[in-house]
């Protein structure tokens, strides 16, 4: 019989092998089986899914190697010194000396500083970089003749008398290129606008736009007073060994204050801030594709239940557990390729829009596409395919042959923990990727898990109260609702899925319109709304009388003097604090001392007594930095100022109003410790709106002094702000998608039910019109319950942040109530009627013959 | 055994030069534990049948025929005696061992025909000869179709087929790779008396040119009649 056997197939040409036949046959199978709801439910999560996460890796992707292709010329130099001072004595190794010896370092010098630039009437905060003709040393400057044009590349000095300036500033002054402005005392030419410098991906984060002018104008302006704010920049470039030697002898040299950064580490350090709120945005992404992943579960898991006859089948016909395993890992595959790689077609065209909303202007600028996201994003969608689906998979091959014969057998039950063990560890991977470190994945888990909960919660509670209503409904929307509530698990899953999204992006919508608004709005009114920085000793009695000649209300004129923590008790002040506390802000940079024997307004005494007109070596300390330095009354603190070092004790403890918009101070010394140190004043102004033409005056009177506006600034936060959110919501424009696939997937999984019933019940006598309102009720409630639900979550975490994080009194956003719910309505509604339709139009007898 | 060259399809007739007793049990036993204690399904059943012999198994429901069939096919271990299929004792196969000597060699019928609804009625019968390696498997589906008289209705799928075509699809496919032994279950019973009766027709018009060996399940006694012999089962023993 054997050779019988044999003979057949030798007769008509040799089989293919046993894997390729399985691989082909699954592939036909699963083309055979294209048209089924919930492939097409699997397909599109996994599109929506992985288009999320393509789409920030591509950008991200794109801007990480933006950084490390510009290498050196990021920095614009290999090495960088930044300082408050001037640095008057290099290394040995320094300039001059080397200068004679081949491959010496090329040196360029800049400062850089904040100064209004004025056209005619309209003024606007600048900052201002005067170079040298070497600057930059590395990387490419280019200039262009008018804004968005490309530009040719240039040194960034300007001729003599002219500024090259960024593009937004022309808008600002409303002026073009070849007009004239003033800075400080002097007028220049603007010679043309920034396209390109080194280090710079675009104004994202720029509240001033630069301005680029000769370094030795600077004189010409007058702007620089003693005690001006201004960051001198030292650049090198030459041979790696000599920039070595060059960076050790000099690092020891550096206090906090100053900073040298190689061009690796400069890049690196970018590169880390980068990555870090990449990741954040990575995981922003992400929540969308796990959300993908409970609609994979749901269809997966519906497919193999639809499946148990033809896997039952396929045992009988003599197919092997291996064999099946392997068919429906092929058809798995298959699908994950496919809609991966759509995805990633997704992401590809969504991270365009993407970069252009957060990077205006650098998005042309960016690399093409990397493959490397295309991987990544790949690998993520078949790790999130296979989490959810494979414990649909593990009970499909394990259906008993039998089952041909006695349909009621269940396939052997897969042990709990293995199904669980498989989908936690491939979702766990999958996050520990995208979090990077345990702490990360141990927050988002624990956020995720803790968010799942109350969600399941809310959900469950809400289907209680539709109970209570569809006891008193009548009709349709009594039938509708019975639906929800018999579908209990997949209300829940439903309700919980789109009530996330709709929160998340309710939630960022009122971030954006809310928190600046309602932070400005609790403003007393005449609340100060311009600082004057830099007033020179000899201009302040002048400023006051200008101001007080225009009826404008200032607050006291503080001098400055700027100076660096040292010691405390003698002892340097990093080595008296635990190694945690050390890299507070306060310590890194230089601080702005004051002295007065009035205690500002808004300042309460919390400890100790107020020095007030006692000549002595007394301070006042803000009560946060005491806190966080372990600063206590008594202690005695050492300052560097200049080239001086002063010490005084710590007499009392302050709290300070930060918002009050007066110029508030973390150290104020009594009167004559600091009086002989050069010195510029600081006020704030309340300037009505009718009285804003004397603003322009005095830019023109004090050209020096700087006057920032605090409504533009807030106004460009708010801008930066609004990018970002916009950023984001983009995002969530996936999650909201996903949760629709959720919606999707579950109607699905029930339609083979509603379907029988819907028949059963236009066999009774139920008319097609009293079917679709039962629907449409039970799809609106959902919507309007997630609508609901999210609205309270909003609200609660609106109220969460305003309290804690802005301290803003509680408001509830009446509109929400109705945005959101009726949001919800319109979106599961819509996929609701679109899943589930045609249940209503067949003809009672053709779907019992289609239920047979 | 001197010739392996056939033509090209079907099966004549060297059937009957397999050795006797394609399948036999011994002391078949089924129980199951329910709520009430141990409930036997079959007990103490024992039958031998040879090549291309037919044979009905009948009995009220209830009575144990599914079952036995199920253990003879290898779909199902017995809790007490032997099964001897296709020369194997089933005994000594797993579940896999079992679906092997199945593949291609065994062939079924099913009361509610379990075709599979995306596939095509010329799809249907590939199925198995997919699944088998077989060579030509195409045209050997397209025979088959032809040979149960829907070639005509090839790209319909099973919605859009009547009861009897689908059972003859489904007839085709048990065919189609050539089997040694089919297992029929209640053929007829989804079916009105007229179709019935045309489908016993063709099963045992197929069944006699392919000299294959036939078991059915069946409480039509006409259909019993059709077979060589008949083995009647009154809760879960032989009568």
């Amino acid at each position: 019989m054997n050779f019988l056997r044999k003979g057949r197939c030798a007769a008509a040409g040799t089989p293919p092998a046993y894997p390729l036949r399985v691989i082909r046959l699954g592939l036909w199978l699963l083309q055979r089986e294209r048209a089924s709801g919930e492939w097409h439910v699997l397909l599109l999560a996994l599109i929506i899914g992985v288009g999320s996460v393509a789409t920030t890796g591509f950008l991200g992707d794109r801007l990480k190697r933006t950084m490390s292709e510009q290498g050196a010329s990021f920095l614009g130099a290999d090495l960088l010194v930044t300082s408050p001072r001037p640095i008057e004595v290099w290394p040995a190794l320094s300039i001059e000396n080397s200068a004679p010896k081949a491959g010496s370092l090329a040196t360029s010098q800049a400062l850089e500083f904040s100064s209004m630039v004025t056209r005619k009437d309209v003024f606007q905060l600048a900052t201002v970089r005067a170079v040298d003709a070497a600057y930059p040393l590395r990387g490419t400057v280019r200039i262009a003749s008018r804004p968005f044009a490309v530009g040719t590349p240039r040194p960034a000095q300007p001729p003599p008398g002219a500024i090259y300036v960024e593009p937004s500033l022309l808008s600002l002054l409303s002026a073009s290129v070849g007009d004239e402005v003033q800075i400080g005392e002097a007028r220049f030419r603007i010679a043309g606008v920034v396209a390109e410098e080194p280090g710079q991906l675009g104004g994202v984060f720029g509240l001033a736009p630069r301005v680029f002018m000769r370094a030795d104008e600077i004189e010409r302006t007058g702007v620089l007073q003693p005690g001006s704010r201004v960051t001198y920049l030292y650049q090198f470039a030459g041979e790696p060994g000599q920039l070595a030697a060059f960076g050790t002898a000099l690092k020891p040299r550096l206090d906090s204050t100053q900073r040298l950064i190689g061009s690796r580490e400069g890049v690196e350090t970018l590169r880390g801030a980068f990555a870090n709120a990449d990741r954040y945005i990575q995981l922003t992404a992400l929540i969308s594709l796990l959300l993908s992943v409970a609609a994979i579960a749901v269809a997966a898991h519906h497919h193999a239940l639809r499946h148990y006859d033809q896997a039952a089948l396929l045992r009988c016909l003599g197919a092997t557990a291996a064999q099946l395993r392997s068919l429906y890992a092929i058809q798995l595959l298959a699908l994950g390729l496919l809609g991966s790689m759509l995805g990633v077609a997704v992401g590809a065209l969504m991270q365009q829009a993407l970069a252009l909303l957060i990077l205006p202007e650098a998005a042309t600028r960016l690399p093409a596409l990397g493959l490397a996201p295309v991987g990544a994003a790949v690998a993520s969608g078949l790790l999130a395919l296979a989490g959810a689906s494979l414990p649909a998979l593990m009970r499909l091959i394990r259906v008993p042959p039998l089952r041909v014969l006695r349909r009621e057998l269940p396939p052997l039950p897969v042990a709990a923990w293995a199904s669980a063990a498989v989908s936690g560890s491939a979702l766990l991977f999958l996050i520990a990727w995208y979090a990077g470190d345990a702490r990360l994945v141990g927050v988002f888990v624990g956020a995720l898990a803790a968010l799942a909960a109350v969600l399941i919660l809310l959900a469950r509670l809400a289907l209680l109260a539709g109970g209570g209503v569809q006891r008193m409904a009548h009709g349709p929307l009594r039938f509708g609702l019975a639906q929800l509530l018999r579908h209990r698990f997949d209300s829940t899953l439903q309700l919980g899925a789109f009530t996330l999204a709709l929160f998340l992006v309710a939630l960022l919508a009122l971030v954006r319109s809310d928190l600046v608004a309602g932070w400005r709005q609790q403003l007393p009114p005449q609340t100060p709304n311009y600082f004057l920085v830099n007033i020179a000793p000899q201009q302040q009695q002048a400023v006051a009388a200008y101001l007080s000649q225009h009826r404008l209300q200032a607050s006291a004129l503080y001098p400055m003097v700027r100076g660096r923590l040292v010691s405390k008790n003698g002892v340097p002040i990093a080595d008296t604090l635990p190694e945690d506390a050390r890299n507070s802000n306060t310590l890194r940079r230089e601080l702005n001392l004051t002295w007065t024997a009035t205690l500002p307004a808004n300042n309460v005494v919390l400890g100790g007594r107020w020095h007030g007109e006692r000549h002595a070596a007394e301070i006042s300390v803000e009560s946060g930095m005491a806190e966080r330095l372990h600063l206590a009354v008594g202690d005695q603190l050492g300052f560097q100022v200049g080239d001086q070092t002063l010490t005084a004790r710590i007499t009392s403890l302050r709290s300070v109003k930060w918002d009050s918009m007066q110029p508030n101070f973390f150290v104020i010394f009594a009167p004559g410790q600091l009086d002989a140190l050069p010195a510029s004043a600081i006020a704030s102004v309340y300037v009505p709106p009718d009285a804003a033409r004397a603003l322009p005056g005095f830019v023109k009177a004090f050209p020096g002094i700087t006057v920032l506006a605090l409504d533009k600034l807030i106004a460009n936060i708010e801008a930066v702000f609004a990018q970002i959110i916009g950023a984001i919501q983009l995002l969530l424009g996936f999650l909201l998608a996903a949760g629709m696939a959720v919606v999707v997937a579950t109607l699905l999984a029930s339609l083979d039910a509603r379907r029988q019933e819907a028949v059963l019940l236009r066999t009774l006598g139920a008319q097609r019109a009293y079917l679709a309102k039962g629907l449409w009720s039970e799809f609106i409630a959902l919507g309007v319950l997630a609508g609901l639900l999210a609205s309270v979550c909003a609200e609660i975490a609106m109220a969460l942040i305003a309290e804690r994080l802005f301290d803003l009194p509680l408001r509830l956003h009446p509109w929400l109530w109705l945005t959101l719910p009726t949001a919800g309505a319109l979106l599961v509604g819509m996929s609701g009627w679109l899943t589930t339709r045609h249940i209503t139009r067949v003809p009672p007898m053709q779907s019992i013959r289609a239920l047979n | 055994m001197t010739s392996p060259v056939r033509t090209r399809f079907p099966a004549e007739s060297t059937r009957s030069l397999q050795s006797p007793g394609i399948v036999s049990a011994r002391g078949l036993s089924q129980h199951v534990a329910t709520a009430d204690g141990i409930l036997a399904i079959l007990s103490d059943v024992g039958l031998a049948v040879k090549a291309g012999e037919t044979l009905a198994i009948t009995g009220a429901s209830g009575s144990g025929k599914s079952t036995l069939l199920g253990l003879l096919a290898g779909l199902d271990q017995p809790s007490a005696g032997e099964v001897f299929l296709l020369g194997q004792r089933l005994n000594d196969l797993d579940e896999d061992a079992r679906a092997r000597l199945r593949a291609g060699r065994v062939g079924f019928v099913f009361q509610s025909f379990q075709l599979l609804p995306a596939l095509t009625a010329l799809e249907n019968i590939l199925l198995p000869l997919e699944l088998a390696g077989h060579p030509g498997a195409r045209e050997r589906a397209a025979y088959w179709l032809d040979r149960v008289g829907l070639a005509a209705r090839a790209a319909h799928t099973p919605r859009q087929l009547s009861g009897g075509e689908q059972q003859r699809v489904a007839i085709a496919r048990a065919f189609a790779t050539d089997p040694e032994i089919v297992f029929a279950d209640e053929p007829t019973g989804n079916l009105d008396a007229d179709t019935g009766a045309r489908i016993i027709e063709l099963l045992f018009e197929l069944n006699a040119s392919a000299a294959t060996t036939l078991i059915l399940v069946t409480h039509d006694d006409a259909l019993a009649a059709r077979c060589q012999r008949r083995l009647h089962l009154v809760a879960g023993r032989v009568a």
